[in-house]
């Protein structure tokens, strides 16, 4: 394993610090939401993990597509990367979620299409991890969990499209419109600075852990090689 | 207009968790890493006495 | 001599014939999956207590359950037979398209689902007396579901069956990406159990045929993958 490069070392001093800036802004910077209160700060973390959970979730189903065409390792280490960075983030958001319904919506909880999808969609990539902790050969198990990512990305709109008409003929707790009435608001100027600094900052440190991680599956590689090697 | 219900407790548990699991991965990433070096150095040494 | 390799129809449909032979004979994966299903819908009866009121709101949703708990029971046992007897590797070389045989398991998966089927859905009526289960709609909602449902599961099972953990993980991986097909299917059948209009389970029916459509695709395009050695 080469040393660590610099642009890596740079690129997490970088993550540290818009990490420290965005939570100034949430925490300081943006107004205090007048329905809300305080909580409301927590929003600008709910939609930039949100943000960066989605957008793992495309590139490992793209990078799954990419590995089953090419059959390159590489893009089994940048697949299992995503989703793992990603997993941890979605939790952070359905997490963060579920404060705000509780003095928002009074509950910790509802099945609303976006908190259900956000479950089915957290739960699909749970199995893919147990997929592919129960196989052992290192090709059989890049190639299944190309497919899995693969029937996941797929699937998760169509849960999100099936779910919303339940609720659209069923009362609407909470759907499109009524968000705006139940914990919805407009956002003042410095508020947008917070929300697409937190966006950015999220995208900042989703791409350095994206980087440590897929190093951390290079390294990985080379000590099962090695164990093969050494049994041999 | 009513008051602005405090919300405070809600608000810092939600930074807290948000940290806390940042802090868990990046910690879970840092001890696979070492285990895996560990495991590494130990591999190189019992490779090379046997090619000799 | 020289054997031109048989039609992607033929190599299909001698690979449900054996699955089908096979199956009359032994009857073992039918047999636990009516006895299983029979169960569930007993056990359903008393944890939710299905009194006249009650079943009207949750019969569709009681039958999915159950079709759904039986389908991966069915479908796990198919493939792992398969993959035991050796019949599998003995499938892999014989000199046909891989599709014929994704195709084939599919169709007699699908066949031991509908079959099931068939016989729980009198006897629910019977138990419960609950005759508005015989309309066309129903069943045909009953088909679309079962077809989405097997091609994704038929598809994971080949997965699932080459792991480790091969008994536990088939629902696991299953139900979060059957999702969608178990919700339209229930929402189209609740629909017309009570007597809604046309319009109003047209929604979820398209849906699941664009899933039953998106997923065969899918499912028959990276079957090659699955099964590769």
């Amino acid at each position: 394993m080469q040393s660590k490069p610099i642009a890596l070392t740079i690129l997490d001093i970088i993550s540290v610090i818009v990490l420290g800036v965005a939570t100034y802004l949430a925490l300081v910077f943006a107004p205090t939401e007048a329905v809300m209160g305080q909580v409301q700060r927590v929003f600008y973390f709910h939609v930039g993990t949100a943000w960066v959970g989605l957008l793992g979730f495309v590139l490992a189903a793209i990078s799954g597509i990419a590995y089953l065409v090419t059959k390159d390792m590489k893009w089994d280490r940048f697949e299992v990367a995503a989703v793992e960075v990603s997993t941890m983030f979605f939790f952070i958001t359905i997490v963060l979620g579920s404060i705000w319904a509780r003095p928002a919506w009074n509950t910790w909880w509802t099945w609303d299409p976006r908190l259900t999808t956000a479950a089915v969609t957290e739960l699909i990539y749970v199995a893919y991890f147990m997929l592919r902790a129960g196989i052992e050969d290192p090709e059989k198990r890049a190639r299944f969990g190309a497919v899995y990512t693969l029937l996941g990305g797929l699937s998760a709109p169509i849960t999100f499209m099936v779910i919303r008409l339940f609720r659209t003929i069923h009362p609407v707790v909470i759907g499109n419109q009524s968000a705006e009435a139940q914990g919805g608001f407009s956002m003042t100027p410095d508020m947008r600075t917070a929300f697409f600094f937190a966006l950015f900052a999220f995208t900042v440190i989703f791409i350095d852990l994206l980087w440590h991680r897929i190093r951390l599956g290079g390294l990985q590689e080379k000590v099962e090689q090695l164990k093969l090697n050494v049994s041999m | 207009m009513e008051s602005i219900p405090d919300t405070t407790g809600y608000m810092i548990a939600g930074f807290v968790v948000a940290f806390a699991t940042m802090g868990i991965h990046v910690l879970s990433m840092y001890v696979r890493n070492r285990n895996l070096r560990r495991d590494l150095e130990m591999l190189e040494s019992m490779d090379k006495p046997e090619k000799k | 001599m020289n054997h031109p390799a048989p039609s992607l129809l033929k190599a299909t449909f001698a690979i449900v014939r054996k699955d089908l032979a096979a199956e009359f004979r032994s009857r073992e994966l039918l047999s636990a999956m009516l006895v299983f299903s029979m169960l569930v819908i007993l056990i359903f009866n008393f944890a939710l207590e299905l009194d006249v009121k009650v079943r009207q709101s949750v019969t569709a949703g009681v039958l999915w359950t159950t079709f759904a708990f039986a389908g991966t029971l069915g479908l796990n046992r198919s493939m792992a037979v398969e993959k035991d007897r050796g019949c599998m590797d003995g499938l892999l070389l014989a000199p046909v398209d891989r599709s014929a045989i994704f195709f084939g398991k599919a169709i007699s998966n699908l066949a031991f689902m509908l079959i099931v089927e068939a016989i729980v859905i009198p006897l629910y009526a019977m138990l419960y007396n609950e005759v508005r289960i015989f309309q066309v709609e129903f069943l045909g909602v009953l088909l679309l579901g079962s077809i989405g449902y097997i091609a994704v599961g038929t598809l994971l099972s080949a997965m699932s069956v080459q792991t480790r953990t091969r008994d536990v993980l088939l629902p696991i991986l299953l139900f979060p990406v059957a999702v969608p097909v178990l919700l339209a299917s229930v929402k189209a059948s609740g629909g017309i159990i009570a007597g809604a209009d046309f319009a109003e389970i047209l929604t979820p029916l398209n849906l699941l045929i664009v899933y039953d459509i998106i997923f065969i695709a899918v499912a028959f395009m990276v079957f090659d993958f699955v099964v590769e050695e």
